[in-house]
């Protein structure tokens, strides 16, 4: 039942209850059928098999990860992390993801697992998501190459990098960057800071098999789910229709204050001449570095501009403590509506939770100078276990990444001390000479070429004589 | 409003109680009123009606520039000057009127959550169809809009509003898209509010909420306003449950 074939389309035995009420038809949560582990189904009888499993050719898998498979590969990590030891030629960035996320798993969900050495997980993982391809399918990501060799060219997503321990620094790209890690996608992803490079020359760009190109992230995620790799699927329509209403409460109440955030980080002027027009200008190659950062600026100053403008701000504060106000109080909702659940939905991660972890993890992990914001999300601690947690489970390597150099406040320093100075210098010269260059050139002073031998006399006298006549 | 000004709002409004001659402000029923403000006035109306409030609608050609905050409906209560959903929601609980007491934080969340939903969506979705797709505005809210002015007033302000409009559009990230775009969103938006609902008379409970108001008064609007394309009020057609109101 685990090998071979073609990708289980049918639904498994265990019905969702949902399926027929979803007449009305529109999939934009998913309800094709899939081989779906549901979350009722218990642990079935086919992971008995790993050693017939561990030698097979994987089938192209587009089943996606549910908590079942944190069960299911619990169980297998133990044992087969010690058998399979190919060398995986294709097991590129999707393998070390997939193999941190199981064996960040595997510590939440065994007590029988021991810590192992990477590469053993990796392939542990690999032949654990062999076996457990029947049920939780998410392990296809595992077997990027051979999937890849079989369909059409993976998937390619390009993205801001990353910065502040996160994996991105654009509130956009880190979005669709969890909903793919949340979905097992098998995505190349290009971790860029030059958005031409970028296929579309907006970042995020998705790249699909065939070659087109998605850069609105609602598409992006769309198209991700059209290729069935959908986190929303176990979701009823209520929940579904709760992801939109509380998408459109995140764009409302608090993208202008990730905006106003990075307003503080773009617009206000000390804080953008020493920190952000320096990181992206260093990031960027040449010559981008000279009108990318204002332009961006530009465009951010502008969106705040016209969504506050109908409130009629009597100045920049009043809109900016509005602006907090409100976000607060949508910060306050959100941890209202987490509750104590581990995702906004239950056990599982859905594209809700892809945007709001996006959100809440930009708004902590930003080292900016107004704390207000960051203050009152430190107090809603469901709000920052949820965060944690899920940059823990999905992006654990991602967390060690180092900050973008310079970023630290003593390195500008000692880094630019040699060239302060010589800056320094240089504008001093510059100036006596233009200042010299002038007065010769309009005639204030005058070098004339008498004979030395008399000019000082000369000189002499006349100053005698003007000594006189004062 | 500012915190300060605010705070000192709900000071004043809580010491007086509802006067009898609260009134409404809006733009002219018959010749001038669009759907979105035909829409946010009947929330509005609705609203107070369901804490039992009276109000009386006064039509006014003006009643976008008399505004505090530039958008109608506002309400002139006592000595003070409320204008639009949510401040009205607030001064009317300062009063110590509200219909969502009785929720608890996960559904106020929610409730907030869907208000968003539909200024959102369905409100933006009702902008962009008067003011960017050229049908309509050629053939509706231009005369509508500038009819009270004469010439060559009306044509400027309807000229400057669209402008102001598409700007807004162009910032939000409308401006690309098309009217059937536009219409999928609305779907989606009346599909997620017609799951909300299920069989259920309100949203929440057996009481109706200022969610509720809202919903209601762009159905309604939506369903009974005349356009040029009328595919807007077939998509809110299918949500039969509401026929209730």
């Amino acid at each position: 039942m685990l090998l071979g074939g073609p990708p289980r389309r049918s639904p498994r035995s265990g019905t969702s209850p949902k399926g027929p009420q979803s007449s009305t038809g529109h999939v934009h949560f998913g309800k094709s059928p899939q081989t779906w582990p549901r979350r009722t189904r218990p642990r079935s009888p086919g992971l008995a098999a790993p050693s017939g499993v561990r030698g097979s050719t994987q089938p192209k898998r587009r089943d996606f990860p549910r908590r079942a498979w944190l069960t299911a590969l619990s169980r297998y990590g133990a044992r087969l992390w010690m058998g399979r030891r190919p060398s995986l030629p294709e097991a590129r960035g999707p393998a070390p993801r997939s193999a941190a996320a199981s064996r960040a798993s595997r510590s939440l969900a065994s007590p029988e697992t021991s810590p192992s050495p990477l590469p053993a997980t990796t392939r542990g993982a690999v032949a654990g998501g062999g076996s457990v391809q029947g049920r939780a399918g998410a392990q296809k990501e595992v077997f990027p190459g051979q999937g890849a060799g079989k369909m059409a060219a993976p998937m390619e997503l390009f993205c801001w990098s990353g910065g502040w321990g996160l994996p991105s620094v654009d509130l956009d790209s880190l979005a669709v960057l969890t909903y793919a890690r949340f979905t097992g996608a098998p995505l190349k992803v290009h971790k860029i800071s030059n958005p031409w490079r970028s296929p579309s020359g907006t970042l995020p760009a998705l790249r699909t098999s065939h070659g087109e190109v998605i850069s609105v992230p609602h598409k992006i995620i769309t198209h991700l789910r059209k290729e069935k790799y959908n986190a929303d699927y176990d979701l009823s329509a209520r929940q579904g229709a709760d992801t939109l209403a509380f998408m459109s409460l995140l764009e409302e109440k608090l993208l202008p204050v990730v905006h106003t955030h990075v307003h503080t980080f773009w617009i206000d002027t000390k804080n953008y001449v020493e920190v952000t027009r320096k990181w992206y200008a260093e990031a960027m190659p040449f010559p981008l570095n000279f009108f990318l950062p204002g332009r961006m600026q530009r465009q951010y100053m502008e969106r705040l501009q016209l969504l506050s403008g109908e409130h009629r701000p009597e100045d920049e504060e009043e809109l900016e403590k509005e602006l907090y106000r409100e976000a607060r109080e949508c910060l306050t909702l959100l941890s209202q509506r987490l509750g104590t659940q581990k995702f906004f939905f239950g056990d599982a991660p859905a594209s809700l939770d892809a945007f709001v972890f996006s959100y809440l993890a930009l708004l902590l992990q930003a080292k900016l100078p107004n704390g207000k914001l960051q203050a009152h999300l430190r107090g809603l601690h469901n709000l920052c276990a949820y965060c944690t947690h899920i940059l823990s489970l999905y992006f654990p390597w991602d967390g060690a990444e180092v900050p973008p150099p310079r970023h630290t406040p003593a390195g500008p320093e000692t880094e630019e001390e040699p060239y302060g100075r010589r800056n320094q210098i240089l504008s001093v010269l510059a100036g006596l000479a233009a200042m010299v260059g002038y007065a010769l050139l309009s005639g204030i002073v005058s070098i004339q070429r008498a004979t030395p031998a008399r000019a000082p006399s000369t000189r002499a006298l006349g100053m005698a004589e003007e000594d006189e006549e004062e | 409003m500012s915190l300060v000004a605010e705070a000192f709002v709900s000071q004043i409004a809580a010491a007086e109680p509802w006067p009898e001659n609260a009134t409404l402000y809006q733009q002219l029923k018959g010749e001038q009123i669009l759907l979105s403000d035909n829409a946010a006035s009947l929330a509005v109306q609705a609203f107070l009606q369901m804490c039992n409030l009276p109000i009386k609608v006064v039509c006014r050609a003006n009643a976008e520039y008399m505004s505090p905050s530039g958008k109608v409906p506002f309400i002139h209560v006592g000595n003070q000057v409320v204008s639009e959903l949510g401040p009205i929601v607030q001064f009317v609980k300062a009063k110590g009127h509200s219909l969502s007491d009785g929720l608890d934080e996960v559904q106020k969340a929610e409730m907030k959550a869907y208000m968003e939903l539909v200024n959102n969506m369905l409100l933006t979705a009702e902008l962009y169809l008067q003011w960017c797709d050229e049908a309509t505005v050629g053939e509706i809210t231009h005369a509508r809009y500038g009819s009270p002015y004469p010439w060559p007033l009306n044509h400027i302000l309807a000229y400057q509003k669209q402008w102001e409009i598409k700007r807004k559009m162009k910032a939000i990230g409308w401006g690309k898209k098309t009217l059937d775009q536009v219409l999928e969103d609305v779907d989606q938006c009346c599909q997620a509010l017609s799951q909300r609902l299920g069989t259920q008379p309100y949203f929440f409970n057996k009481q109706p909420t200022e969610l509720d108001a809202l919903v209601f008064g762009h159905l309604y609007t939506i369903l009974t306003t005349q356009l040029t394309n009328d595919e807007l009020s077939e998509k809110v057609l299918f949500l039969s449950e509401d026929g209730k109101w």
